[in-house]
C-alpha cells in the first residue's frame, strides 16, 4: 500500500488550459492527499489519467461529490499516488503535477468573472518550479450546480475559495500587501521581504521622486514609466537581473499561460509592476545601458501596456432565448445572479426583442430578486400611479388656465416632443388631420405617440415639482417609449432612468460642472499629453463634451447604436459613472488628431460637435473599457505607493471625484425646491 | 499690404424655439428644416463676406435657448463682437424675454463698452397668419430705440425673408466693434473652417 495516498479533499472540473484554443483544454480533478509519510500534497491529475483505475475514479469521485468535497476521518479514501511533478516522461505531457505543502511559497487567486473567464489560480513554489494555472470550470461541476439550486451559492463564491479554504486547515495563509489576490503560504519574516520591497529602497524610490513629482503629471509618468520597463523586461531581461527576481516571480515570468492570456497577464501585470517600483533603484545603471527611453513620449509608455486590452472584446448581444434561461420557468425567478446578468449585458447589449423586459429591470421598475407574479403585481401598481398622476393635471382645469408656469411648461414639452427624433417611424408626421386644430401638435397631424410623449413629459413635470420639465428629457424619453411602446411604463422606466439623470437638468448646473470637472481631472490623469494641449487652448473646462454628458450621446450615436449604449451603462457594471470613460475613449481615440490640428476652443468644439454619427461604437466601447482597467490599474498603485510611504507629504494625493468613478451606486445629486416665482427656463 | 481678413464673432441669443437654428442654417446653408433638434449646448457655423471690399469671416455661434444651459456658456460669449437678440413674433412672451437676454450677454461677455456694444434684434417667424401674430413691429422697434437704437429686422427664416439684410448689417457692426476694440485678432492661416461646413441633416423642406 506504499503507492497509495489517503484522498482528502477534491474538486472536479479544474481545467489547465495548455493553449488559446478551449479544445485543448484538459479537465481534472484538484485535490489534497496525505501520503503515508503524513505531510499533505497538492496534486493535480487530469480526469483521462484518473478513469485508467475505476477504483480511483469512483473513489475521486464520491470525495468530490461528498459533503463540502472532505472526507471524514471514520471512511478514509485511499488512491493511488499521484505523479508528482518531476517524475516520469507520462507526468510530463499529462501536465499532472503535485507538490508538497511545505514547498508551496505562495498562490494568487483571480476571481472569475462569469461568461468572461473562468476564476484561476497560480501556485508559486519556492523552487520557482512552472505550475500550470488552474481554471474553475464551476459551470460543469456537480457540486457547484448543487449549491446553487439549494441556493447555498452567493454571489461571489467560487471553487478557488473552497480550495483556499480547505487549505487552510493546513497551512497559514496571508494576503499579501502588495496585491490583492496574492496570498502567501506560511510566510516567514524572509519571504516577505523578497515579496515586499525592502524599506530602504522604497524610501529612496518614492522620497526623491515624489518631492519632484509635486504634480500629477510627474507622479503618474514615474509609475507607467516603471510599468513599461516591466514589459520590457519581462521579455529581454539579462540573466544577472533575473538572478536577483525572487523565485516565485522568476516561476511567474516563464509560464507562457501567463502571457498567452491576456487577463492573467493584466493581473500578473500590476504584480510586477509593484515589484519593479521596489527594485527600480537598483536597476537604474540596467536601464540606462539597455533601454532607450524617450523621456518625451509620455504617451507612447502609456499605449505600452496595450496588452491589457487584448483580453477585451465586445460579445454577442443577449438573445430572447439565453434571456428567458436566465429564469426559472416555474416561478419567474432569475435563476443566476443579477451581476451576472449585468456582466453579460455590459459585454454585448440585448437583442431588440429582449429590450422590453430587460430595460425594466435595469432602469429599477422592479427589482432583480422578484418571481412573475411579483412583477405583474408591481406592473400594475406603476400603471395605476401613471394614471392617476395624469388625471392629477389633466382634470385641473384652472392650472391650465391660470398658472403661468404649467402654461409655460406645457409650451417648452410640446415645443420640445415635436422636434424630439421625427425620423423614427413611431413619431413622422400624420396624414390625418388633428381633431384639435388649435393644439400646437395639430401641425404633425394626428399621431397619438406624439400626444403621448407630451403627456408624459407633463406628468414628470408635476411629478417632479423641483426639478420640472427640462429641455434634453424629451431625448432621454423617447428610446424608452418606443422600446416599450407602453406610456405608463415608459414613464416608470423614464423616473428611473432620472434617478440617475436628474443632476444633468439642475437650475444651478452643478450636476454637469461636476461631470465636466471630473471629466478634466480624468483627462489630466490618463492623457495628461491631450490635457496640457487643451490647457494651452483654453479649453479644458470641457465645455465641448456638454451635449454628450446631458444626454448621454444621444445626439452622437445613431438610434440603435443609442440603445445599446444605453443598456451597457445602465448596468453600473465598473461604474456608476462609465459614461465619462465614454467620453475618455471618444478624446483618446481622437487625441492625435486634436494634438495635432486644432489650437483654439472653438476648432476643438467644432471637431468634437461634428464627430456625432461617425463614431464606432463597439470600438469606443472596447477603449472606454480599456481605459477603465488602466485607471484602476493606475489607482491601485499610486495607493500601493502612498501606503509604502509614511511622509504624507509625499504621498500622491488623487481627487475624491476621480475615486468616486470606481463606486457603482449612482451619484444622487437633487433639485432643490424651486424658488417662489422662478421660471422653467 | 493685403486687406486683412478678419474674423468677426456673432452670437445668437433668445428663448428656446425662436428659430435660433433654423435663422443660421437659412443664411449659411440656404437650407430650412422645420424639425431642427433642439440645440444642446453650442456650435457654431461660417460665412465670407465681402463688405465694402473687406473680407470678413463670420462665426456665428447658435446656443441653448433655455436659461439654465446658458451658466457654463462663458466659453463662448468672450470675444463677441455683436450679439443678435431674437424672438418669436408668434410669442410675446418670448419677447419680454429679450431684456433679460440681453441683460445675460453684458454680465457674461463683459465686453470693454458695454455702453456702446452692437446688438441686433431679430423678430422671427413672420410668415404666419396676421391673426397668430402677438407683438407688432412698432412695439418691437420702440423697445430697440430705448435700449440703445438697436438696429431691428423682421425675418422669416422658412421663407428666407430678411436674413441676409439682417446679417449684412450685423456684420458691419461687428466688424466695427472689432476696429474699435483693435483686438482683431487675423484669422490663423492654415486652418481653413470650409472643412467643417456641414450640409444640415434632414430634408431641405
Amino acid at each position: 500500500m506504499s503507492d497509495s495516498v489517503e484522498l482528502v479533499w477534491s474538486r472536479s472540473a479544474v481545467y489547465i488550459h495548455p493553449t488559446k484554443n478551449n479544445k485543448d483544454n484538459i479537465a481534472g480533478y484538484l485535490s489534497l492527499v496525505r501520503p503515508p509519510d503524513g505531510e499533505i500534497l497538492i496534486s493535480w491529475v487530469p480526469e483521462s489519467l484518473i478513469k485508467l483505475s475505476k477504483q480511483d475514479y469512483e473513489s475521486y469521485v464520491q470525495v468530490d461529490l461528498s459533503l463540502d468535497g472532505e472526507v471524514t476521518q471514520k471512511n478514509q479514501v485511499f488512491v493511488s499516488k499521484p505523479p508528482s511533478m518531476s517524475v516520469g516522461s507520462l507526468a510530463r505531457s499529462s501536465h499532472a503535477f503535485s507538490i508538497k505543502l511545505s514547498d508551496l511559497y505562495s498562490m494568487q487567486m483571480r476571481e472569475p468573472s462569469l461568461g468572461w473567464w473562468y476564476g484561476s489560480i497560480l501556485l508559486f513554489t519556492k523552487q520557482a518550479e512552472t505550475l500550470p494555472v488552474l481554471f474553475f470550470h464551476d459551470d460543469e461541476s456537480e457540486v457547484e450546480k448543487r449549491r446553487t439550486k439549494t441556493m447555498q451559492k452567493k454571489r461571489d463564491d467560487w471553487g478557488g475559495e473552497f480550495f483556499m479554504e480547505k487549505l487552510e486547515n493546513y497551512v497559514d495563509i496571508r494576503p499579501s500587501t502588495l496585491e490583492k489576490g496574492v496570498y502567501l503560504i506560511n510566510p516567514s519574516a524572509q519571504d516577505t521581504l523578497a515579496f515586499a520591497p525592502p524599506v530602504t529602497t522604497s524610501n529612496e524610490v518614492s522620497g526623491p521622486n515624489s518631492a519632484k513629482a509635486a504634480t500629477w503629471g510627474d507622479l503618474k509618468w514615474n509609475i507607467f514609466e516603471k510599468l513599461a520597463q516591466v514589459t520590457r523586461y519581462s521579455r529581454k531581461a539579462s540573466q544577472s537581473m533575473f538572478d536577483r527576481t525572487p523565485a516565485p516571480l522568476r516561476s511567474m515570468l516563464n509560464i507562457p499561460e501567463v502571457e498567452q492570456l491576456g487577463q492573467d497577464f493584466d493581473s500578473a501585470r500590476v504584480f510586477l509592476a509593484e515589484w519593479a517600483l521596489g527594485i527600480v533603484q537598483d536597476q537604474e545603471d540596467f536601464q540606462r545601458k539597455n533601454i532607450n527611453i524617450n523621456l518625451n513620449t509620455y504617451d507612447s509608455h502609456f499605449d505600452d501596456f496595450s496588452i491589457v486590452a487584448q483580453s477585451i472584446e465586445r460579445r454577442n448581444p443577449v438573445t430572447l432565448e439565453e434571456w428567458e434561461s436566465f429564469f426559472d420557468e416555474n416561478d419567474g425567478r432569475l435563476t443566476v445572479t443579477a451581476e451576472e446578468v449585468k456582466e453579460r449585458i455590459f459585454h454585448g447589449g440585448l437583442e431588440p426583442q429582449v429590450r422590453p423586459k430587460a430595460w425594466l429591470f435595469l432602469l429599477n421598475v422592479y427589482p432583480w430578486d422578484t418571481s412573475a407574479v411579483e412583477r405583474a403585481s408591481i406592473i400594475a401598481e406603476k400603471r395605476n400611479e401613471y394614471y392617476r398622476l395624469k388625471r392629477k393635471w389633466w382634470e385641473n382645469i384652472d392650472m391650465q388656465e391660470n398658472d403661468s408656469f404649467w402654461k409655460d411648461q406645457k409650451n417648452r414639452i410640446e415645443k420640445d416632443v415635436l422636434r424630439t427624433d421625427r425620423n423614427i417611424p413611431l413619431f413622422e408626421q400624420s396624414e390625418t388631420p388633428h381633431p384639435d386644430p388649435d393644439s400646437r401638435l395639430a401641425q404633425s397631424g394626428a399621431n397619438p405617440h406624439l400626444e403621448q410623449m407630451r403627456d408624459m413629459l407633463i406628468t414628470y413635470n408635476e411629478y417632479n415639482e423641483n426639478l420640472g420639465y427640462v429641455q434634453g428629457m424629451s431625448d432621454l424619453l423617447s428610446p424608452l417609449y418606443v422600446v416599450l411602446q407602453d406610456d405608463a411604463l415608459a414613464f416608470a422606466a423614464f423616473c428611473g432612468f432620472m434617478e440617475r439623470m436628474e443632476r444633468n437638468f439642475m437650475r444651478s448646473q452643478e450636476g454637469m460642472r461636476d461631470q465636466l470637472s471630473t471629466l478634466g481631472h480624468l483627462t489630466n490623469f490618463m492623457l495628461p499629453k491631450l490635457y496640457s494641449h487643451l490647457a494651452k487652448a483654453d479649453s479644458i473646462h470641457f465645455f465641448f463634451f456638454f451635449r454628450m454628458i446631458l444626454v448621454w450621446f444621444k445626439r452622437e450615436f445613431e438610434w440603435d447604436d443609442v440603445l445599446r449604449l444605453w443598456e451597457v451603462l445602465w448596468t453600473n457594471y465598473y461604474s456608476s459613472q462609465f459614461h465619462l470613460f465614454i467620453a475618455l475613449a471618444i478624446l483618446d481615440l481622437n487625441k492625435a488628431y486634436i494634438i495635432e490640428r486644432l489650437h483654439y476652443f472653438d476648432e476643438i468644439l467644432k471637431f468634437i460637435n461634428e464627430l456625432s454619427m461617425t463614431l464606432d461604437l463597439d470600438t469606443v466601447l472596447t477603449r472606454a473599457e480599456e481605459l477603465f482597467t488602466k485607471f484602476k490599474l493606475a489607482l491601485d498603485l499610486v495607493n500601493w505607493q502612498n501606503n509604502q510611504s509614511e511622509d504624507t507629504k509625499s504621498q500622491t494625493e488623487v481627487t475624491e471625484d476621480l475615486r468616486m468613478l470606481l463606486s457603482r451606486e449612482i451619484v444622487d445629486q437633487r433639485e432643490q425646491a424651486r424658488p417662489p416665482g422662478a421660471t422653467g427656463g | 499690404m493685403p486687406p486683412k481678413k478678419s474674423m468677426l464673432k456673432v452670437i445668437i441669443l433668445g428663448d428656446s424655439g425662436v428659430g435660433k437654428t433654423s435663422l443660421m442654417q437659412q443664411f449659411v446653408n440656404k437650407k430650412f428644416f422645420s424639425q431642427y433638434k433642439a440645440t444642446i449646448g453650442a456650435d457654431f457655423l461660417t460665412k465670407e463676406l465681402t463688405l465694402d471690399n473687406r473680407k470678413v469671416v463670420l462665426q456665428i455661434w447658435d446656443t441653448a435657448g433655455q436659461e439654465r444651459f446658458q451658466s457654463l456658456g462663458v466659453a463662448f460669449y468672450r470675444g463677441a463682437d455683436c450679439c443678435v437678440l431674437m424672438y418669436d413674433v408668434t410669442n410675446h412672451k418670448s419677447f419680454e424675454n429679450l431684456e433679460t437676454w440681453h441683460d445675460e450677454f453684458l454680465l457674461q461677455a463683459n465686453p470693454l463698452d458695454p455702453e456702446n456694444f452692437p446688438f441686433t434684434v431679430i423678430g422671427n417667424k413672420i410668415d404666419v397668419e396676421e391673426g397668430k401674430r402677438q407683438v407688432s413691429a412698432q412695439k418691437a422697434q420702440r423697445w430697440c430705440q430705448e435700449k440703445g437704437n438697436f438696429p431691428y429686422f423682421e425675418t422669416s427664416a422658412k421663407e428666407a425673408t430678411g436674413v441676409d439684410q439682417a446679417f449684412d448689417v450685423t456684420a458691419r457692426n461687428a466688424l466695427q466693434q472689432d476696429d474699435a476694440e483693435g483686438l482683431d485678432q487675423e484669422y490663423p492661416d492654415g486652418v481653413d473652417f470650409s472643412q467643417y461646413e456641414q450640409e444640415p441633416s434632414g430634408c431641405a423642406c
